[in-house]
């Protein structure tokens, strides 16, 4: 049910306002690379918010809000909770989310409540609880408290996170945003979603990919220890008799 | 300096790891033990995943245990063939402990089983440990002189039928103890990411009786090519065997293990395993308190499975 009011309002956002006004809007990196001394990357997105194309107007009329939501790879997550159990603490309780996103960042130019409504930052997906929407688990209450807690995990951990000032306007149509993917982001696919948003309805959306993947000796080694995990194994054992044998050697044991 | 650990997914510092492995090392070479029971439990704390660290220190622990095992060859010391007995039945037991492994993991009791293990088993030896080392130490202050414990004293365990002659460490002794605790460390060591030294040197002195001359050795060589065994078991099947945190530790323990060596010689035996015994129990004391005290955070999160 939830899924199909979805659907109705994103069918009836994308077709609702016909706007004259367009998006053009860029990403900084279309890659992110993994080297060794990886230790997080600045990004940067900026766009203009320019009259479309079919229509006559000649400058738009602002004042706009700009959202910018930047999603990784999705995986499957678990929530776990412990409880005391004879004095003892063990994890009793689990909640499974399906297609959580492992990193999922909002930058917007304003309090998320103040430029639009609950409904359109949830339908949209907006707010990190909107991701747990989709869970296995036939008792709503606990998912939802399950769902809050693990997206205060993932904020702890810092692969979420809604900024709300992170979005600056030089110009009155033009935008800029930074965001730093910290060490930790998973390797996939992320999407960056730009939504420009009037007088609280969205006005125009648009989205980019980028990659955020490992490169080189790095790449090789994850790919190496999935495709070949036996050989994998066997170099592992081999350089560490290596290193043992190479150590005995060289301070004469 | 950060190192980007490509099976972990994070980056870590350089220096951390190879101080920790070389801080480690030392320890290790000072009581001749793997030092798994010390750097899984620091790993984990230091934030690497659970399932990383037990894998990747299983790698260490091979390097760490390699010079020691030659060295020992080279003197002699080592008994083959009851090394072979040990190795093929701990093998057997990796296997069960790998798929023990993959199976907590996925129920999300891992981190439980880890810590009551580390518990249990830590607790229990360096408690062992402790008793014995005190008295000896007691005995040789009031200057009483302790009789070695002689290779022909018999108890029950050599009363068992399926009597194999080991001829290194002069015993006639069934095979069935020796297969049961070759079992038993295969099992514990893969689940733990342990090597297992701290309890086979014990379980072939005291079970078996095997000589001291050639405890030392036999049990490297058995944990080398056991934890070599085992490391390829988990890059098979979990894979999770991150090679450059291993490579790292690697590097850190080797250096460190000869430092400690050398430092070995200025202590005597008891007092060596008196205070291993200490920091045995120290470790397992830390576990139990993570069991019983309140947690910081009673919710955790756990990736089970990529959907994309």
């Amino acid at each position: 049910m939830s899924r199909l009011l979805v659907l109705l309002v994103c069918f009836f956002g994308l077709a609702g306002p016909a706007g004259a006004e367009r998006l053009v809007s860029q990403v900084s990196n279309e890659t992110v690379e993994i080297t060794s001394s990886f230790s997080g990357e600045r990004m940067s997105f900026f766009g203009a918010i320019i009259p479309d194309a079919g229509s006559d107007q000649k400058y738009v009329e602002g004042p706009f809000h700009v959202v910018v939501v930047v999603l990784g790879p999705t995986q499957n997550r678990v929530a776990r909770q412990k409880t005391n159990v004879l004095g003892v603490w063990l994890n009793t309780d689990q909640v499974e989310f399906t297609s959580f996103p492992s990193y999922f960042h909002v930058l917007s130019s304003g309090r998320l409540t103040d430029i639009t409504d609950i409904t359109t930052l949830t339908a949209n997906r907006i707010l990190p609880e909107s991701h747990t929407l989709a869970v296995n688990s036939q008792d709503w209450w606990k998912g939802a408290v399950f769902g809050r807690e693990l997206v205060r995990l993932m904020t702890e951990q810092g692969l979420f996170g809604v900024q709300e000032n992170a979005v600056n306007f030089p110009a009155d149509n033009f935008y800029s945003a930074r965001l730093t993917l910290p060490s930790n982001a998973p390797p996939g696919p992320y999407i960056a979603l730009t939504y420009v948003f009037k007088n609280g309805e969205i006005i125009a959306r648009k989205s980019e990919g980028f990659a955020v993947r490992k490169i080189g000796f790095e790449r090789f080694l994850a790919q190496s220890s999935v495709q070949q995990p036996l050989l994998y194994g066997l170099v592992c054992v081999v350089l560490a008799l290596f290193t043992g044998w190479l150590g005995g050697v060289l301070f004469k044991r | 300096m950060q190192v980007y650990l490509p099976i972990a997914e994070l980056s870590v510092n350089l220096f951390f790891l190879v101080g920790i492995g070389g801080a480690v090392g030392f320890l290790s070479g000072l009581f001749g033990v793997g030092g798994g029971f010390l750097l899984t439990p620091l790993l984990i704390f230091s934030g690497v995943p659970a399932p990383v660290a037990v894998a990747s220190v299983t790698g260490q622990v091979v390097a760490a245990s390699t010079s020691g095992a030659l060295a020992h060859y080279r003197r002699g010391a080592v008994d083959l063939h009851l090394a072979l007995y040990l190795v093929l039945s701990g093998i057997l037991g990796a296997f069960g402990g790998v798929a023990a492994f993959a199976l907590l993991r996925d129920a999300g009791q891992l981190d439980l089983v880890i810590s009551v293990g580390f518990l249990v088993l830590l607790g229990s030896v360096g408690a062992l440990m402790l008793v014995e080392s005190t008295r000896a130490i007691l005995k040789q202050r009031q200057g009483v002189v302790i009789r070695e414990r002689l290779p022909n004293q018999h108890s029950w365990i050599h009363g068992l039928p399926m009597r194999v002659r080991f001829k290194k460490s002069r015993l006639y002794v069934s095979v069935l103890p020796v297969l049961i605790i070759g079992l038993f460390i295969g099992f514990v060591g893969s689940l733990l990411g342990i090597g297992g030294g701290f309890i086979m040197v014990p379980a072939l002195v005291y079970l078996l009786r095997v000589p001291g001359n050639v405890v030392i050795g036999t049990s490297l060589a058995q944990v080398v090519a056991m934890m070599a065994a085992t490391t390829i078991l988990h890059a098979v099947q979990s894979q999770s065997v991150d090679i450059m945190l291993a490579f790292c530790l690697m590097v850190g323990g080797t250096a460190g293990a000869q430092f400690g060596a050398s430092a070995g010689k200025y202590l005597r035996g008891e007092q060596l395993r008196g205070l291993l015994a200490l920091l045995v129990l120290a470790v397992a004391i830390r576990f139990g308190l993570s069991l019983v005290l309140a947690p910081a955070d009673v919710f955790s999160m756990a990736v089970t499975g990529l959907n994309q």
